[in-house]
């Protein structure tokens, strides 16, 4: 994997995407459009330039959050992908999108007038365990029997569960 | 007085209203609350209250047989889990307020990327040197829906 770039995609595997290499911006940014775009406390990225990044399987959705950017998902399960600039050189991939989060090594923050206060002392935060601790082998029996979640590295075939209400 | 929580996706087609208290707050870092956001970390938070979606629905993702994720199909945001008929949790950072709502738990910190826990020792990036700064300098451009409930979306009739 190392000596062929970066793969990764949504969770549901409808979307999926080639890095040759990426650019040494790794970060994570709290202002409150990245919080809302993403339902999270920041968002994490790492830019690709547009001739170093391959859609392989499939095309994220976009929503322009202003005349600025846009930012792109999966419309079948909604993973957050990325934040583009409009007219810039890259698009800055979601970086737990990535098949090894793990692998890219965060360099700076930004918008940190949004931080949330959570993330001033997050090693104090209790630590509640894992879902395989907490429910019950029969409950994560039926997790993994059932997990509709795409693996983390490409597939030949693939056919995503439908989203859409149930 | 019962404390109201309200939020919803980023361009303002879901919004959803619960009553407080929250009952559960956490930060998870499995690889699937991960994959499901795109994320290195997923804060969600529970309420005894159900959830009442004020403008539209989620979206749902059965992303096993137990659990389904929400999310807006217009603009992407990751909005809910659900662990079988309970409640949905919601993503706390598309609350109105998030800074209202103090995870107390953390789940799988086995797979912390490693960047967790360390985020005070990044470098702060100065305003105004990657794209990405562009975007908050055009934030009075912005399509984000304003971070309070709105009598009607989009703002003037569409863009």
């Amino acid at each position: 994997m190392n000596d062929n770039g970066y793969t990764g995609g949504c969770q549901c595997g409808a979307i999926r995407f080639h890095a040759t290499e990426l650019r040494d911006n790794p970060h994570l940014c709290y202002c409150r459009m990245c919080q809302k775009a993403t339902g999270n406390l920041f968002a994490a990225l790492v830019g690709v330039r547009h001739e170093h990044l391959t859609w392989t399987r499939g095309t994220p959705a976009e929503f322009d959050s202003s005349d600025a950017a846009a930012r792109g998902f999966c419309s079948a399960c909604g993973t957050s992908l990325y934040y583009r600039s409009l007219g810039g050189p890259h698009v800055s991939i979601s970086i737990g999108a990535f098949d090894e989060p793990q692998r890219i090594v965060i360099l700076y923050q930004m918008g940190l007038e949004g931080k949330h206060p959570s993330l001033m002392d997050l090693d104090a935060v209790e630590e509640v365990g894992t879902t395989e601790q907490n429910d019950g082998a029969e409950a994560l029996a039926k997790i993994r029997a059932s997990n509709h979640q795409h693996p983390d590295h490409d597939t030949e075939d693939w056919h995503p569960r439908q989203g859409g209400p149930k | 007085m019962t404390e109201v929580f309200t939020g919803g996706c980023q361009c303002g087609a879901v919004r959803f209203r619960v009553d407080g208290p929250v009952r559960h707050a956490s930060i998870c870092n499995c690889r699937m609350c991960q994959k499901a956001l795109g994320n290195i970390v997923a804060p969600f938070a529970e309420f005894d209250a159900p959830v009442q979606w004020t403008r539209g629905r989620p979206t749902l993702f059965r992303s096993s047989a137990k659990v389904q994720r929400g999310f807006c199909n217009l603009c992407g945001t990751p909005l809910s889990y659900q662990w079988g008929d309970h409640n949905p949790a919601l993503t706390i950072g598309s609350f109105d307020h998030p800074n209202a709502i103090m995870p107390t738990g953390e789940l799988a910190r086995d797979n912390r990327h490693p960047v967790i826990g360390h985020a005070d020792e990044l470098s702060e990036e100065p305003l105004g040197s990657t794209d990405e700064e562009r975007d908050i300098l055009a934030i009075l451009h912005s399509y984000q829906h304003p971070d309070q409930d709105t009598d009607t979306w989009p703002p003037g009739g569409g863009q």
